[in-house]
């Protein structure tokens, strides 16, 4: 099985304080890997190194094969350029915490957006693309809505449909539920089962350890910048071995 | 009300007695300051008709306001041609002041520490000084630089010759006066326009791989345009009126024309109400402009926008229709 996302001794401060202390972690393709740990732990940060929207400070992290931010040349690391990153990024969907739609577009513009102007698909397959993953997501009747106009759930599932819609090869989650009213996280997390099912590959920073449990192939529980325990999810949540953990899973369960 | 279909109640609203009195005394005021605009003055001359033992005489009486005189300027071809330079100066400083205020705008969100301090001492500079003495400086600037050359800098290579006195015409001075201080306005405006974006959004356009240009262009910017509107409306019609300074170089704009005629026939006030008036004008067509607009950029933060002035005043009717239907229309289910 190839690996998908590869971490070797990953490092990153903000300001003197290290976020991540040398974190080492493998996602094989089609595998859903969940994240979990406390705030503050460094799984968010983790999740942002790997399409480049935090720069990692040292370490070996490659997706797909392929060193993020920097090719290998000879002997030499060069820094990818803008468009570069851009590139790669492309290949990578992201969903945040806080939905981040597009407030001055529509429902179906956000999803069009980037087929469009990063793609180079025409308007027209862009939208029937559009309609397709609107569908999916259960929100076809609200294309011509502004996100303002929809619930925190709807936004979230536009926000996956978005992400989709670049065709990624890796699907990075950040906490898509924690900012979302508790009834509403059902129906996010039916579109990120199914999701799960289609064979994607998926990584999830989650504080939702039903989820983890049924959907993820392997958990990873990060805890000051390091990794704690790993592993398979009925193992690692039912039968913690860390202190760490134990205390962990006693706060959320 | 009704409540059971049978029972009508009558409802007694509140009596907002200190309206009454606070409206009577705005419609003194009103009352009083239409009647001033349209009063008239004696002229010191007697009208006088039929012969002596019958003769009666009349005082001669013209507008305060001298209404007939405004009449005959206002579309007279020295101040429309005024008008037109009025328009030209503020819609062209406008557009330059606009493409300066973005660019020193990015400059001073740049990483680059160069070019943040350069867009800052700009706007230091031209924030700092009256646009006044900036058009004097402009209108004068041959003193010192008789001539402009474009070429290579610090060599003796030069293409291009230019005669500063011939370059900086009034009207050319004037507009780079008023366009270079305006971009020190805009680029605060748009400053604030670009920052009052959510971070989340710029990560998201990142994330499906946007480049930093066309997140700029495609996320960033529309989004600040909500914010960076309402001012530049502000901005330009305080441009339409700052650009009466122009006269000071000689250009002959809306007042540069009233002051030319006034100072030959001596009739002042009627023909700087002449330009006032013209001004109100201009000034009502753009902020009736900037409401659209304003509308129009706020879609999607939004839920309901706002009503058109005509929808409010649609609203307003039938309101007031509704205040006099008879009481027992009134919950009267269909």
């Amino acid at each position: 099985m190839t690996l998908m996302v590869e971490a070797k001794g990953v490092c990153k401060a903000y300001g003197g304080i290290e976020v991540l202390k040398g974190v080492d972690l493998n996602v094989a393709r089609g595998e859903v890997t969940c994240l979990i740990g406390p705030s503050g732990s460094g799984k968010s940060t983790l999740l942002r190194c790997v399409n480049h929207l935090d720069k990692h400070d040292a370490g070996e992290l490659r997706v797909d094969g392929e060193l993020v931010g920097y090719e290998l040349r000879g002997d030499k690391l060069y820094e990818l350029n803008d468009r570069q990153i851009c590139e790669k990024r492309s290949q990578i969907g992201m969903v945040f915490q806080r939905f981040n739609l597009f407030a001055h577009l529509t429902v179906l513009e956000n999803v069009t957006l980037g087929q469009i102007k990063v793609k180079g698909r025409s308007p027209e397959a862009a939208t029937a693309k559009a309609r397709e993953l609107l569908a999916r997501v259960g929100l076809d009747a609200k294309e011509r809505s502004y996100p303002s106009q929809l619930s925190g759930g709807q936004q979230q599932r536009v926000a996956i449909a978005r992400a989709l819609a670049m065709e990624p090869k890796l699907m990075l989650f950040d906490e898509p539920t924690s900012a979302l009213d508790p009834e509403l996280v059902g129906e996010v997390l039916d579109v990120m089962k199914d999701l799960a099912r289609s064979g994607m590959t998926m990584m999830v920073v989650t504080h939702e350890m039903n989820f983890a449990r049924e959907v993820a192939d392997t958990v990873y529980f990060l805890d000051a910048g390091v990794i704690e325990e790993s592993g398979d999810p009925r193992t690692v949540l039912s039968a913690p071995r860390s202190e760490r953990l134990k205390l962990f899973l006693s706060k959320v369960l | 009300m009704n409540t059971n279909g049978d029972a009508t109640v009558k409802v007694v609203p509140v009596r907002h007695v200190g309206r009454y009195f606070s409206g009577a005394g705005a419609l003194v005021i009103i009352a009083m300051v239409i009647h001033t605009i349209f009063s008239k003055l004696p002229t010191g001359q007697y009208a006088c008709r039929g012969v002596v033992p019958h003769r009666s005489c009349q005082p001669k009486t013209e507008w305060r306001f001298s209404w007939d005189v405004i009449r005959h300027y206002f579309f007279s071809a020295e101040i429309f041609h005024g008008v037109e330079i009025t328009l030209a100066l503020t819609v062209l400083s406008m557009l330059l002041g606009i493409i300066i205020g973005l660019t020193l705008a990015v400059m001073r969100m740049s990483p680059n520490r160069l070019l943040s301090a350069t867009a800052w001492t700009y706007t230091w500079f031209f924030r700092g000084t009256p646009v006044y003495v900036q058009l004097l400086l402009w209108f004068n600037i041959s003193a010192i630089y008789p001539q402009l050359s474009l070429g290579i800098p610090f060599t003796s290579w030069t293409f291009l010759h230019v005669n500063a006195v011939n370059l900086f015409n009034p009207f050319r001075a004037a507009l780079m006066g008023l366009a270079l201080n305006e971009g020190a306005y805009m680029s605060e405006i748009a400053r604030a326009g670009l920052i009052s974006v959510d971070e989340g959004q710029i990560e998201a356009a990142s994330s499906i791989g946007l480049t930093r240009r066309q997140t700029l262009r495609l996320v960033v910017v529309p989004q600040a345009m909500r914010v960076i509107i309402p001012p530049t409306g502000n901005e330009i019609i305080s441009m339409l009126k700052t650009s009466s300074l122009a006269a000071a170089v000689g250009v002959v704009e809306t007042l540069g024309a009233a002051t030319n005629i006034y100072s030959q026939n001596y009739l002042v006030i009627p023909l700087l109400l002449t330009a006032s008036l013209w001004y109100l004008v201009w000034t009502t067509v753009l902020s009736s402009g900037q409401f659209y607009v304003e509308r129009h950029f706020a879609r999607g933060s939004l839920r309901t926008p706002p009503p058109t002035p005509i929808q409010r005043l649609r609203n307003d009717a039938r309101g007031i229709a509704r205040k006099f239907r008879p009481v027992h229309d009134v919950g009267v289910a269909p």
